[in-house]
């Protein structure tokens, strides 16, 4: 029996749904919700209205494969670095299993944490204008309603900027995609139907959030 | 205004306005955006001298250009496999890394990692990360990571 949400109600379960999903099955995703992911970016809000957004839809095994690669091999340089400084350890000192400890750090470190790219069905590489305002702010928001759409139809998707954060592996994925010096590689969105449900991630109490008229003054009296 | 004439300060407090703007936008992930900051003076100055693939060699080569164009007065590191313990002495920019302290942001970016950086990668086709900047005592510590070998692309 389907149940019956009000237009608000559906909006949030679609929000509070979306998981980042880094396991994929076989099946590949459809034309037609490609091209419902595809609409939901284009409608979103744009600084100036410049629409600054341009997409590359990479379905090549070979293309997935060397940016899963490129990904991962940051990953792993970056956190290698923060394992080395001790920053890691100090970030995961909550953790107290000890071997799920050191399966995080092995998974970080070795940059596997970022090489499902290769896996995934289809990789959405989210290139941004760079001769408009709000480059950043306005591709965020259509990633964002990438993956609502995403959440919606049932599939899943990961915001990847592991292969887009450092210029040096940025570079090596325009290259790859012979992607023009005018266009910034901003992330690239993995999508594909999910191996399994996942659970959600922990997030900060609203009231620690927000606060009322100027910062330092909590806006939610009640912390229950 | 000649290269001899313009002002250390000058050049080093705009390098840190600029460095603290980005910080600023970018938050830590700053960081990331400046890794290869120096490759033109590292293509016109370090480049054409680096024969050697022999990690001491290469380091020895951009140390030499930092202290023949006196940008740093001493450069010595320690090889410990994966990890290069670097110790960069009277560098011209150790002012904007204070500054960074002064402003409470951790230094992201330094020149002469950069440049030694770009040099390990270029002569041993082997990925290195930038992994700390200390500032001590008349000195900065730099720690560098070596990685085994590029990400296979096919």
């Amino acid at each position: 029996m389907s149940e019956m949400f009000s237009l608000a109600q559906a909006t949030l379960k679609v929000i509070q749904d979306r998981r980042s999903i880094r396991e994929y099955t076989d099946e590949p995703v459809s034309d037609q919700d490609l091209d419902m992911i595809l609409e939901a970016a284009r409608q979103a809000p744009s600084g100036e209205n410049a629409q600054p957004w341009r997409y590359v839809i990479v379905k090549d095994p070979e293309t997935r494969k060397k940016m899963g690669a490129i990904a991962g091999g940051g990953s792993g340089r970056r956190f290698t670095a923060e394992f080395v400084t001790k920053k890691m350890q100090e970030r995961f000192t909550g953790l107290q299993d000890e071997a799920k400890k050191r399966a995080a750090f092995e998974k970080l470190t070795s940059g596997q944490v970022s090489t499902f790219l290769a896996d995934a069905p289809i990789d959405i590489v989210v290139c941004g204008k760079k001769d408009v305002w709000d480059l950043p702010y306005d591709t965020s928001a259509a990633i964002e309603n990438m993956l609502l759409m995403v959440t919606a139809l049932g599939l899943g998707a990961c915001w990847v900027i592991a292969p887009c954060i450092d210029i040096r592996d940025e570079q090596r994925i325009k290259i790859l995609l012979g992607l023009p010096e005018e266009l910034k590689a901003v992330s690239i969105i993995s999508v594909g139907h999910p191996t399994r449900p996942h659970k959600p991630r922990p997030r900060l109490p609203i009231h620690e959030l927000v606060f009322r008229e100027r910062w330092g003054e909590a806006y939610y009296k009640d912390p229950a | 205004m000649s290269d001899e004439r313009l002002p250390l300060g000058y050049s080093n407090d705009l390098i840190f306005e600029l460095e603290k703007a980005f910080y600023d936008e970018r938050g830590k992930g700053a960081r990331f955006r400046t890794t290869t900051v120096g490759q033109r003076y590292f293509r016109a100055r370090c480049l054409p001298r680096l024969a050697s693939s022999e990690i001491g060699e290469i380091l020895g080569t951009v140390a030499g250009a930092l202290k023949s164009d006196g940008i740093a007065a001493d450069v010595s590191w320690v090889d410990e496999e994966r990890l290069l313990r670097i110790r960069v002495e009277g560098c011209v920019h150790r002012a904007v890394e204070e500054n960074m302290l002064a402003s409470g942001v951790e230094p992201f970016t330094c020149i002469p990692a950069n440049l030694m950086v770009l040099a390990l990668e270029e002569k041993l086709d082997r990925p290195v990360e930038l992994a700390e900047i200390k500032l001590e005592e008349g000195a900065c510590a730099l720690l560098l990571v070596v990685f085994d070998k590029r990400p296979t692309l096919g």
